[in-house]
């Protein structure tokens, strides 16, 4: 074994230690809280209105409605942070009963899926013209 | 004199610097540390290392190809390396500040900015561009070409890094006033890691804030608005290959893209969120529309 090679295992042991004890230290990453999903969107989306709103069954993701212009948005739980996308027409959309699945194009956001009462309504409203 | 490498010294350091701020910020909370997170940062900087020794051919290489243009024959003296740190880190502050301004150089410096945290472990969440970056080879030139040893600006760089690795806490809070005058500090280097529009495209200081305040960069914290981390669409990944890789693939799919030669130049140098139709934001327009927003 070479030293090069030797260091590299040595440095993989280094982070594996310390992110074992970062897990000993503070657990999994709990859910955001709910208000962490419009606080986010409020930021990522300047001025807007909270129109229809749906939060997934897991509690991980929620899609939102601009008043404003139709547009909608897809808040994520990523982490212990959330992560939003404007969704559009782009975005592939499927549905198998309460489950909607969108396939995004974007490279750390692929495919986000929602377990949703409506999914059906929320189906329509991102195939149709405002998305 | 026999130069070394600082940052191979203090990578121990390093190591047991995170483990200490995990520590304290599990007993204090004054901090945040989230596992997949710290994990995707140690991988980054452990990967970063193997790009840069894969790709440290192309520094040495291109600093001896313009060495023999150098203005003056610098040899190794106190003062040398005294001016020489000085001068790198002027150096280093320009080449940050158009690695915030020039979406090529971004598309690599992105990942460094790629973390909703702030902590230890964020500094050791550097990029993987390798050869991708070239540019920024262009901003060692004007110290290989005054006559620094390359050693002496390799050795000085390191000790650049070094300092940079502490100032990446929200552990410690502020200096008195005359060393956060002077230094680049952790209350400093968090507005550089902030998205708040107040905070875009500010403090690009290695180790002297004295350069953001001579070119105007400089912002200060301010407790009323707390600094958020990460960047204007954060990514929604913690796999590191996916961090390296997310800049340049928006880069090149914009590249693919482009209606036009000006386009796709526009798109390489223009700063990050250019689009042709202005559809998407810039830090400029975002600064911009938060400076109409009267205050409350």
């Amino acid at each position: 074994m070479n030293a090069q090679l030797l260091q590299l295992l040595l440095s993989l042991g280094e982070v594996a230690l310390m992110v074992g004890l970062c897990f000993a230290l503070f657990g999994r990453a709990p859910a955001p809280a709910a208000h962490a999903f419009d606080a986010r969107l409020a930021l990522d989306v300047p001025g807007l209105r909270a129109g229809r709103r749906a939060v997934s069954g897991d509690g991980r993701s929620v899609l939102v409605e601009d008043a404003r212009d139709g547009a909608i948005y897809l808040a994520v739980a990523c982490g212990d942070g959330v992560v939003t996308r404007r969704l559009s027409r782009t975005t592939r959309v499927s549905r198998d009963g309460e489950r909607l699945t969108l396939g995004l194009k974007d490279f750390t956001l692929k495919r986000a899926e929602l377990t949703l009462d409506d999914a059906s309504d929320w189906e329509a409203r991102l195939k149709g013209p405002a998305a | 004199m026999k130069p070394f490498d600082p940052v191979q010294l203090a990578t121990p350091a390093f190591a047991v610097l995170v483990i200490a701020e995990m520590v304290f910020v599990r007993f204090t909370g004054r901090g945040r540390f989230e596992v997949k997170d710290t994990a995707a940062s140690l991988m980054m900087g452990l990967g970063s290392v193997i790009v840069g020794a894969l790709f440290a051919f192309l520094f040495v290489g291109f600093a001896r190809l313009i060495m023999p243009f150098a203005l003056f024959p610098i040899g190794w003296s106190w003062w040398a390396v005294v001016l020489c740190f000085v001068a790198d880190d002027l150096r280093y502050y320009w080449w940050h500040r158009a690695s915030h301004r020039v979406r090529w150089l971004w598309a690599d410096h992105v990942n460094h900015h790629s973390s909703q945290h702030y902590n230890l472990s964020t500094a050791l969440r550097q990029p993987w561009g390798g050869v991708l970056a070239l540019p920024g080879l262009l901003f060692l030139a004007p110290l290989v070409l005054l006559g620094f040893p390359l050693e002496m600006i390799a050795f000085v760089h390191g000790i650049n890094l070094v300092y940079q690795f502490w100032i990446h806490t929200e552990s410690i809070g502020r200096f008195p006033r005359a060393i956060e005058a002077v230094m680049n500090t952790p209350s400093h280097h968090r507005v550089h890691h902030a998205t708040n529009a107040r905070y875009l495209d500010a403090n690009y200081a290695g180790v002297f804030i004295v350069w953001d305040r001579m070119f105007g960069t400089f912002v200060a914290e301010t407790d009323e608005d707390p600094p958020r981390y990460g960047i204007i669409g954060q990514i929604a990944s913690f796999n590191p290959l996916r961090i390296a890789l997310h800049g340049w693939v928006s880069l090149a799919g914009d590249l693919i893209h482009a209606k036009s030669p000006r386009e796709a130049v526009l798109y390489l140098f223009a700063p990050p969120g250019w689009s042709p139709d202005g559809s998407r934001e810039t830090s400029d327009s975002i600064k911009a529309r938060w400076a109409d927003v009267p205050a409350e």
